[in-house]
């Protein structure tokens, strides 16, 4: 009994370390302020990003912060919301009682769109939703101060997509076992997640607009991990290798996972091509796409992110509404309380415009 | 001595509990889809289980000793970012060390196995010295380590860029074979026989396992618990950095999420593979067992298109069968 109820507290104990864990790390990164530029800081904007180790959110965040240490309007402060909805919902609420100007949010609870936009609305904070999904027009209409900036995701499905068009098109021995189908293995991030959706989807339905037919071979679910979608696909082609006639993977890292798999089963090389495409062109994707492996990836610049994020900011406290123009950020496109980033494809024929 | 056979039927179908449902999974999935028996896909399952072997066998020292290690997998994570870091072809694209030349394949190895020892130490130091339960005394580690690899990771100029471009001598470790057969397989065996003969051929083995089996009986027969305390948390230290080297040469790659929940996976494959949760009990052909068992479920489900939640439910079902066998197999013998 007695053992039972030390076993009970201990487990408690390792539960609130677990919590305590998540708001220290908040801290933490408050305590990353960029301020002192130019000049005295006018305003505080409080960052929430889903999670700091994310290679795209890492590239924004230094973006921002280093805009932000540049200029000195504004002064930037950051938390991790290590993506969980509870430890983004503790960071915002730290971020109001710390009496932010700006809320930037990288927003993962996406059931609580219109209960995040009331509360802004009662702490008279201008919210600013940072690549994630847009609030509907009916959330908009709520409060006056709300701000999407976000890349269109359905681009990223549609480049992708479209460039596994151009090739199979131009390859007529990519149908490897000639049923006049293209056969794919869809290598799905995480369940439900907004980006793996509509990548999966918009790829298909560009397939679909080439006119071109399709089957799926197998669909998996790998977490956005390389080491995952290496070994799934390892067995994927140990059962059906010669039914398979691209890889389409929504992320770089998985389409390289699916690459390792490919070469251990004797593909690229001396061996047959297959087309792989990905989303983020990261470092690796680049390189595999300058190889010959990876075909195709689709850029969603993180740079472009971090500046339109800050320009807006400083349009905002300068009493303006944004436009085109006052933004001016190549590569962006503003509608209203929307700044769209454009998704960039990238082959083998420009490498050179991944570098940012 | 009809009753007494009945007994063994019984007793042998507890023992062996483990091997039979591995059995009865390859007969399975080998009756929906016949191609499953066949050599490369016993080499891919082979090759998919060796870091969780190597990552096993760490901790079943742990779990024989009657302790509990919950920073495994953030410690492969981290050792994996380390091997790779050091194992980039000088012409790397995106340098983790500018300037750093290209090194010989063990340097990198030998590297995060030192990382993997210095904090198995740390691990032994707050269980044994500081008295603090080693579930929260490793839970507590397992965030420290995961803290160390982002700062790591972050590292300018990687700015949590994916580490790549690796030698083809250290990628040969994951992905090369000699005679056939690949080298990580070689690896993880040459780990389990070396598990092997410190746990059943020496007396820090038996010292080990007598400390599982009762601490203060062990104690007060003069094994020093210190010792073995340091000694277990250093060599699964010494099993996660290796671990995490062979996880980076085979995916020519690290991210700090690397690792990640690799301790449970670990510590399952050691309960299903016959290990007491209480300590004092395991044996290295069970825990390897353990551990094929669940890269049979997770390549046999996807090899015959089975939705990768199902493997989920499977493995939750078989450890909490294991766990009940367990029950079963202990309180029977009192």
């Amino acid at each position: 009994m007695k053992k039972a109820l030390s076993l009970l507290v201990a487990f408690a104990m390792a539960l609130s370390l677990v919590a305590c864990g998540g708001s220290d790390s908040s801290a933490a990164g408050g305590s990353s302020a960029a301020a002192s530029g130019s000049g005295e800081a006018t305003a505080t904007a409080g960052v929430c990003w889903y999670n700091f180790g994310d290679t795209f959110i890492a590239n924004a965040r230094n973006t921002l912060n280093e805009a932000a240490a540049a200029d000195g309007t504004i002064k930037v402060v950051d938390a991790d919301s290590l993506n969980d909805v509870a430890t983004q919902t503790s960071n915002i609420n730290n971020f109001y009682t710390q009496g932010v100007d700006y809320l930037v949010l990288n927003n993962i609870n996406n059931n609580a769109i219109a209960e995040i936009i009331e509360q802004a609305k009662e702490e008279g904070v201008t919210l600013i939703f940072a690549n994630t999904n847009s609030p509907t027009d009916e959330e908009f209409a709520m409060y006056d101060k709300v701000y999407h900036v976000s890349s269109v995701a359905e681009q990223s499905g549609t480049i992708i997509g479209e460039a596994l068009a151009k090739y199979w098109n131009e390859h007529p021995e990519a149908d490897r076992n000639g049923n006049g189908k293209l056969d794919y293995i869809m290598l799905l991030g995480i369940q439900g997640h907004y980006d793996t959706e509509v990548r999966s989807a918009n790829s298909l339905k560009a397939l679909e607009d080439a006119g071109i037919e399709t089957e799926c071979v197998q669909e998996t679910i790998c977490n956005y991990q390389r080491a995952e979608a290496q070994n799934q696909v390892a067995s994927i082609l140990q059962a059906r290798k010669d039914d398979i006639d691209a890889v389409i993977a929504c992320n770089d890292d998985m389409a390289l996972g699916a690459i390792e798999a490919l070469k251990a089963a004797g593909f690229f090389g001396e061996g047959e091509y297959i087309p792989v495409v990905g989303v983020d062109a990261t470092a690796n994707g680049v390189e595999a796409i300058k190889e010959g492996t990876m075909l195709c990836t689709a850029l969603n610049n993180p740079v472009t992110l971090g500046n339109s994020v800050y320009k807006l900011m400083t349009v905002l406290e300068k009493g303006e509404e944004p436009t085109q123009e006052n933004i001016g950020i190549d590569g962006t496109t503003v509608e209203g309380h929307h700044i769209y980033i454009n998704y960039v494809g990238i082959t083998a024929d420009n490498t050179e415009d991944a570098a940012y | 001595m009809t009753t007494k056979k009945k007994f063994n039927g019984k007793q042998f179908l507890v023992n062996y509990a483990i091997y039979l449902i591995l059995l009865a999974l390859i007969i399975v999935i080998t009756v929906i889809s016949p191609k499953f028996l066949s050599l490369s896909v016993f080499k891919d399952i082979l090759m998919q289980s060796s870091v969780r072997i190597v990552v096993a066998m760490g901790c079943m020292f742990i779990i024989i000793s009657g302790s509990a290690d919950l920073s495994g997998g953030r410690m492969v994570g981290l050792s994996s970012l380390i091997a790779a870091s050091l194992a980039q072809q000088a012409t790397a694209g995106l340098k983790f060390w500018p300037g750093l030349p290209e090194l010989p394949a063990f340097v990198p190895v030998l590297a995060s196995m030192v990382v993997g020892v210095c904090f198995g130490i740390f691990n032994g130091l707050v269980v044994s010295k500081l008295r603090v339960p080693a579930f929260l005394a490793t839970l507590g580690s397992q965030m420290m380590i995961f803290g160390f690899s982002s700062l790591y990771f972050n590292k300018a100029p990687n700015n949590s860029q994916p580490l790549g471009s690796l030698t083809s001598g250290f990628k040969a470790l994951g992905g090369g074979s000699i005679a056939g057969v690949p080298i990580i397989v070689m690896i993880a065996v040459v780990v389990m026989i070396i598990v092997w003969i410190l746990l059943t051929k020496t007396c820090l083995g038996k010292e080990i396992f007598a400390v599982g089996g009762n601490l203060e009986a062990a104690r007060v027969s003069g094994i020093n618990v210190f010792k073995i305390q340091m000694i277990t948390y250093s060599i699964a230290g010494a099993c996660y950095g290796l671990a995490g080297a062979l996880e980076a040469a085979r995916t020519a790659s690290a991210t700090s999420a690397y690792g990640q929940s690799y301790e449970l996976d670990a510590i399952a494959s050691c309960i299903v593979g016959g290990c007491s949760v209480a300590g004092g009990v395991g044996t290295v052909g069970g825990v390897f067992a353990g551990v094929i068992i669940f890269n049979v479920i997770s390549y046999g489900l996807t090899f015959i298109g089975i939705s990768p939640y199902w493997q989920n439910v499977v493995k939750g079902l078989i450890i909490i069968g294991a766990v009940a066998l367990d029950v079963r197999k202990y309180s029977s013998k009192k």
